[in-house]
């Protein structure tokens, strides 16, 4: 009986020990919508119409960056990459892991609130969704990989077979808004930790996303210059040259690992919860793959 | 034992545990000497390959609620004159990445393409700072100007006393 006492007491110890001291950078308000850029970087406006960007702000080095990287996605960037190779391998990759028709349903289904589709088009407008089938909310790429499992096929979380058919599945959403509510429930939780892991400072450097991405748009680090944290979910998983293809949270792993701080697996609770936030920060922008970004 | 309980929670709350008998969720291997590991995709693979980051980030709490490792408080500089400070190796942390990194922040004599997240520090010498005041402002930025975005060099111990020392020596160098 001591014994156990002892034990349940360790188990519990640290939930009693003091929070470990970090600190946050004050938080600014944002809206679960694209247009919020507006009060937070006021560069909404260059970039608001993918179709209509403004030709001379992407020839100019010292400007390019208030079009928030959006003259990389198409029409504006007509050139081949290796995105495109990415979706056509998604294609094949999909047909051959839908031979019976439950890869489909495994993605399309399960969602809170019975709001079942039954084509891909438009699921990606609404990742991450909470799944019933995961009881969490999980990312497009989590539910690829769950999916493949299911077909007895390894699409690891981040794999360059996995974002090909993340890509693949994107491509039937083109040009259809990001749409996801984190008004109520599981994923307005997530929304919340998601904007306060933005803002939490960590690592090596003691620095928050927020600490760039908030007070810092339009500054540049060396030769790269900080742009919005709004409308960046639309384009991935992302062709980048020295990385290759790159998935939301393949992203978030090199942030980390830039900032000075250990990856997390793709996958992990806390990039999730980032990436909800920055998807609805997307919200009302059009999905755009194939993409890329430097 | 206390630190492994906790370890053991963030390994239940951070992520799901993947054997690489470390921080799990974080991805480490610590048969490594720098531990910290990067992703690396490879084409046309369902694996996602996972090889030693140059530097080893471990000592740091990660990007998770619950990462039981705190962020060292701020910091007032213990600093005693005389500075004794060797202006040329200092100038060598201020252009290093990994260490002093700050001409990705501010503009350094030498540099075509520096940072603009601080202010010039071109000619830094006619400001007529103290060496103790640029010593705290080096050692742990969080005392003289809290919201600046600037890494708490000496606090975090990424520097030692002697690098601080040479860093101002440089910047007092700067006419
Ligand atoms: C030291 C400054 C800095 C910090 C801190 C920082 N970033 Fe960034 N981030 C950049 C720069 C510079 C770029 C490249 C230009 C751009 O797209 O803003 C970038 C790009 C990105 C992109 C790609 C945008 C796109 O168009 O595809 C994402 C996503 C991102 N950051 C997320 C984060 C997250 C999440 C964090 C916190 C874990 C973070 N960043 C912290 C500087 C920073
Ligand atoms: C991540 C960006 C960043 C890095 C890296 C950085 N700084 Fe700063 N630094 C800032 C900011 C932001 C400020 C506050 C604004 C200002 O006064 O320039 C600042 C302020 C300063 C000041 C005070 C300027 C004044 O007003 O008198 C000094 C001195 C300074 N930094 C030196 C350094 C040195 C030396 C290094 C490298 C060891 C360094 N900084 C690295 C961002 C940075």
């Amino acid at each position: 009986m001591r014994n156990l006492i002892v034990v349940l007491g360790l188990l519990l110890a640290p939930a009693w020990a003091d929070e470990p001291y970090k600190e946050y950078t004050p938080a600014e308000h944002f809206e679960p919508h694209v247009s919020g850029d507006s009060q937070l970087t006021g560069t909404y406006r260059y970039w608001k119409d993918p179709t209509k960007l403004d030709l001379r702000l992407a020839g100019h080095p010292d400007d390019s960056w208030k079009l928030n990287w959006k003259h990389l996605d198409y029409p504006f960037n007509k050139e081949m990459h290796a995105g495109h190779l990415a979706l056509d391998r998604g294609l094949v990759l999909f047909n051959k892991l839908n031979r019976a028709g439950t890869f489909k349903n495994c993605l399309v289904m399960y969602r809170l609130n019975g709001q079942y589709e039954t084509t891909l088009r438009g699921l990606r407008t609404h990742f991450p969704a909470y799944r019933t089938d995961l009881r969490r909310v999980a990312g497009l790429e989590e539910v690829i990989e769950h999916c493949a499992a299911l077909e007895s096929e390894t699409l690891q979380n981040g794999s360059y077979d996995n974002s090909a058919v993340s890509i693949y599945i994107a491509s039937q959403s083109l040009g259809m808004p990001i749409k996801i509510d984190v008004s109520s429930g599981p994923l307005r939780e997530a929304w919340k930790r998601g904007e306060r892991l933005f803002h939490q400072k960590v690592g090596r450097n003691n620095m928050s996303c927020a600490s760039c991405h908030v007070g810092r748009v339009g500054q540049s680090l060396r030769a790269t210059v900080v742009t919005s944290p709004y409308g960046d979910a639309a384009h991935y998983p992302v062709y980048r040259d020295r990385f290759g293809i790159t998935s939301l949270h393949i992203r978030f792993a090199q942030c980390s690992l830039d900032l000075g701080f250990n990856a997390l697996k793709p996958g992990s609770p806390a990039y999730t919860d980032v990436e909800v936030f920055l998807t609805a920060l997307t919200n009302g922008y059009p999905v755009s793959v194939p993409s890329e970004r430097p | 034992m206390h630190t492994i309980w906790r370890v053991i929670l963030v390994a239940f709350l951070c992520g799901s545990p993947l054997g690489y008998g470390y921080t799990p969720g974080e991805m480490v291997d610590s048969k490594m000497p720098t531990k910290t590991l990067m992703p690396k995709v490879k084409v046309d693979s369902g694996r996602l390959e996972w090889v030693p980051y140059a530097m080893d980030l471990s000592p740091w709490p990660t990007l998770c609620e619950d990462d039981p490792r705190a962020m060292p408080r701020p910091q007032h500089a213990q600093y005693v004159a005389p500075l004794r400070g060797d202006a040329v190796r200092g100038r060598m942390i201020v252009m290093d990445t990994r260490r002093g990194n700050c001409v990705t922040c501010h503009e350094i004599p030498g540099e075509d393409w520096p940072g603009t997240f601080g202010r010039k520090l071109n000619h830094y010498k006619q400001l007529r700072m103290s060496d103790a005041d640029i010593y705290q402002q080096i050692y742990d930025v969080r005392i003289t100007a809290p919201r600046a975005v600037m890494p708490p060099f000496g606090a975090l111990g990424i520097l030692s006393d002697q690098d601080i020392r040479d860093v101002v020596a440089y910047l007092q160098s700067l006419e």
